[in-house]
């Protein structure tokens, strides 16, 4: 080769950035084509088809790709869960490889943005921990795995055996949440809406503790957290009521359905606030609480979660379901804490759980048998079990209801009362599958604070939370093409 | 045969073109050998993460519909045009920036101006001021709150000494207010050290030369030490700018409430908005975009900053010629 040819065959710098640009550039078209090439694009007809059609179709093809499951003993794999450390530990995962030499488990602590980056790589883990709002979310995403056919195979989970807050993982389309096949189940669950009565701020005021027996109104439940809200000068020392604000429109919904009205409309494209009587006067409700700062609020927080709060003695009455009882009692509170009925809004008493978490199995699974064994082991096996003598919840099988713990007389209080919600509890609620978990409480915690310093009025509070939500719920249903 | 052909008058002779060939390959060789660290984390921690980020504002993705993805244009782009949280978010940020960059830039000057002078145990002075700047943001944020904390906060406990009850909400209602001072009792540290390098660099013999000439010490600093530390500003200028714009980790974890992840209203500032519409609703499209915007944003306010500095930076070439 002639010097100048060699000279010519050197990389300049600029041909070496040029060069990796280039690279760059390639690896990203390549990378972004492999999702296009099998992406078709909507036609007018499907962009407007309703969403339940669509989900059924994903229903049905999910259906079709699940086949029959074979004996758990010749089950072999690597599995890959998402779960929460302190419900499934690394023990327990220990355990179950020892008891099952033919899978391997690898346990990633749950992380959405983790699951977003893995489903992206086209490597979703093949079993994930959720609450129940995101099970039409995943179902209108074609993401859920159809377990019906484990299920009606399983002797450790049998269908007739679960317990209703598994009705939140059944569903015949996103829209239709209740019924249908099955894609997961709860870890355990609680009637939601049920109280703790921390005693000592009754008798420190001279008030009549609440009964656990009848149930109060939430009118009388605002009216009580007036009274035990406690201040010193502008400081609230103790908060009358409280609850927990990252749920706020699950118990809006609830409310709602006492008399037969619906948060959003049939077809989920629309949040009702401003046009329905019932939804502001729900909103109304939660707005004077606050404005009275009965308890904590936009304008008046707490840095801790409200149990934490409750357990330092802080709270008067708190909303939280059966599963709180296990925490509920401390060095402060401990011998003064009762658990009551679930308060009614409109005379038409409804107790249903309204986060149900639990398990699904993902659609992109690639060992569905070896994962069917580690859910069935988890929801129930031995730590069915031991979560069902924990206290920590309602077993999600009914045959598990007599292990719940019965030996203190705190214990045995809050069974007695939960025996009376376990019947409230059956009717799910249906979640928006186009919008996230939080968002409307974000748009309320957003808006509420400048409704509350008088930066706005209450009705443009109302229209700028549904402006909000309904933008929200657009883009959701672009997102998923219905 | 090269020692056949004919020689041009002034041209190296073959066997030196060659070596320096190899010499020049050897230097290329190390040139980038030395840069290739950089260059790959910039090409893969950077250049492809901002063109995959720009590819995604241009879609409907959500995190999770990569089967249902499709081709937008530049509908997010027009969407967060139209979004009045993105315009209020950016409307708090550029106040949070007016407030937040010349309170930084001033107190941080005056500490070094005080720590500059040669006193007894004044190292011990630049260490305690800076020891904010090496805090783990969690662990500071959180001491800030128990001192800020509305109904059961130190700073309120104190104030009842005076006035019985005082419950100031330093972390929601008046959250500009407290985020302020957090933000600047952090960041004072780093300002102090830069300045403090920037004023040790001042010849003696100018501020000595303009005392003689009769100058008093707001003549000194107005006249000689400002100008020639006018670089030192405009340093820190542009990148207190492109901090204060990019605010995100003190409104999430100093003013929110333990239940909900949404910060007081008066300090949900643009990125606020950008993490709740990337990871709060799943509309990736358009958090994409928002941060395209707001590259675009902080690229045209510091090509800005760097045309007024010839109105106001010392230059000592530019006085040279």
């Amino acid at each position: 080769m002639s010097v100048e040819k060699r000279e010519r065959a050197q990389l300049s710098r600029r041909d070496m950035l040029r060069a990796s640009g280039v690279l760059a550039a390639g690896g990203l078209l390549a990378a972004c084509a492999a999702p296009q090439a099998t992406t078709q694009a909507p036609t007018e007809e499907a962009a407007t088809e309703a969403a339940t059609e669509s989900a059924t179709q994903a229903a049905a093809t999910s259906e079709a790709t699940t086949e029959a499951p074979t004996q758990a003993a010749a089950a072999e794999g690597h599995v890959v869960i998402m779960r929460n450390v302190g419900e499934l530990t690394d023990d327990m995962v220990a355990q179950f490889q020892a008891d099952h030499s033919t899978i391997t488990v690898e346990a990633l602590d749950v992380d959405l943005t983790r699951l977003i980056a893995m489903y992206a790589a086209g490597n979703p883990p093949d079993l994930v921990r959720v609450q129940a709002p995101s099970v039409p979310q995943y179902l209108a995403r074609d993401m859920l795995y159809d377990l019906t056919p484990y299920f009606e195979a399983s002797t450790l989970v049998k269908l007739d055996d679960l317990a209703p807050s598994n009705d939140y993982y059944k569903a015949n389309s996103p829209l239709e949440v209740g019924s249908g096949p099955i894609y997961g189940m709860t870890k355990d669950w609680s009637p939601d809406f049920t109280i703790f009565v921390y005693k000592k701020p009754f008798e420190d005021k001279s008030l009549d503790v609440p009964s656990d027996t009848e149930p109060m109104t939430y009118d009388q439940v605002r009216e009580l957290g007036a009274k035990l809200a406690t201040f010193e000068g502008d400081r609230t020392v103790l908060f009358g009521f409280d609850y927990d604000a990252a749920w706020i429109d699950r118990m809006w919904s609830n409310h709602l359905l006492e008399t037969d009205n619906h948060l959003y409309s049939d077809d989920f494209t629309q949040i009702q606030l401003t046009a329905s009587d019932e939804a502001r006067k729900v909103v109304q409700f939660y707005f004077d609480m606050a404005k009275d700062k009965v308890g904590a609020s936009p304008i008046n927080p707490s840095p801790n979660w409200v149990g934490d709060d409750f357990d330092k003695g802080l709270v008067g009455l708190l909303n939280y379901g059966y599963w709180f009882g296990a925490m509920a009692e401390t060095d402060v509170t401990k011998g003064q804490v009762i658990m009551i009925p679930g308060p009614t809004w409109a005379g038409v008493r409804r107790d249903p759980t309204i986060t149900a978490t639990g398990m699904i199995m993902t659609k992109a699974t690639k060992v569905p048998d070896a994962a069917w064994v580690l859910f069935e082991w988890f929801n129930g096996g031995q730590p069915a079990d031991d979560r069902a003598a924990s206290g920590w919840g309602v077993p999600a099988l009914k045959s598990q209801y007599d292990k719940m713990p019965n030996s203190t007389d705190f214990d045995k209080q809050r069974r007695t009362v939960l025996q009376g919600e376990l019947d409230l509890a059956t009717a799910p609620l249906q979640f928006n599958p186009y919008h996230g978990e939080t968002t409307v409480a974000d748009a309320w915690q957003q808006y509420a604070e400048q409704a509350l310093n008088g930066q706005m009025s209450f009705d443009d509070m109302l229209a700028n939370i549904e402006q909000d939500v309904n933008t929200a719920i657009q883009d959701g249903k672009d997102a998923i093409g219905s | 045969m090269i020692s056949a052909k004919p020689q041009l008058r002034g041209a190296s002779p073959p066997i030196t073109r060659a070596k320096q060939s190899a010499r020049s390959q050897r230097r290329q060789r190390t040139f980038y050998l030395f840069i290739s660290p950089w260059l790959l984390g910039f090409i893969f921690l950077s250049v492809i993460p901002m063109v995959v980020g720009f590819l995604i504002s241009l879609t409907n993705y959500d995190g999770l519909n990569l089967n249902k993805l499709a081709f937008v244009g530049m509908r997010n782009y027009g969407t967060v045009f139209k979004d009045p949280s993105a315009q209020y978010g950016f409307s708090r940020t550029l106040i949070w920036a007016a407030i937040n960059l010349p309170l930084w830039l001033a107190v941080s000057l005056l500490i070094a101006l005080l720590v500059n002078v040669k006193l007894k145990g004044n190292g011990i002075f630049r260490t305690l001021l800076y020891l904010p700047a090496v805090i783990p943001p969690v662990a500071l944020v959180w001491t800030w709150k128990i001192l800020l904390e509305q109904n059961f906060g130190l700073v309120n406990g104190v104030l009842s000494l005076v006035r019985p009850g005082t419950a100031v909400p330093w972390l929601s209602t008046y959250a500009m207010l407290g985020l302020t001072s957090i933000a600047l009792w952090n960041g004072l540290g780093f300002g102090m050290i830069v300045f403090l390098a920037g004023l040790q660099d001042i010849p003696q013999e100018l501020i000595d030369a303009a005392r003689v000439d009769g100058a008093g010490n707001f003549q000194v600093f107005f006249r000689v030490i400002l100008p020639l530390i006018s670089p030192i500003i405009f340093f820190q200028l542009i990148l207190g700018l492109i901090s204060a714009l990019q605010q995100f980790v003190l409104p999430m974890l100093a003013a929110t409430s333990a239940s909900t992840k949404i910060p007081a209203r008066s300090v949900y500032l643009y990125m606020v908005h950008v993490y709740r519409t990337l990871f709060g609703t799943g509309r990736f499209g358009q958090g994409m975009a928002m941060l395209w915007l707001l590259i675009v944003v902080i690229g045209v306010l510091t090509v800005i900053v760097f045309w007024t500095q010839r109105f106001w930076v010392y230059s000592e070439v530019r006085g040279e010629e």
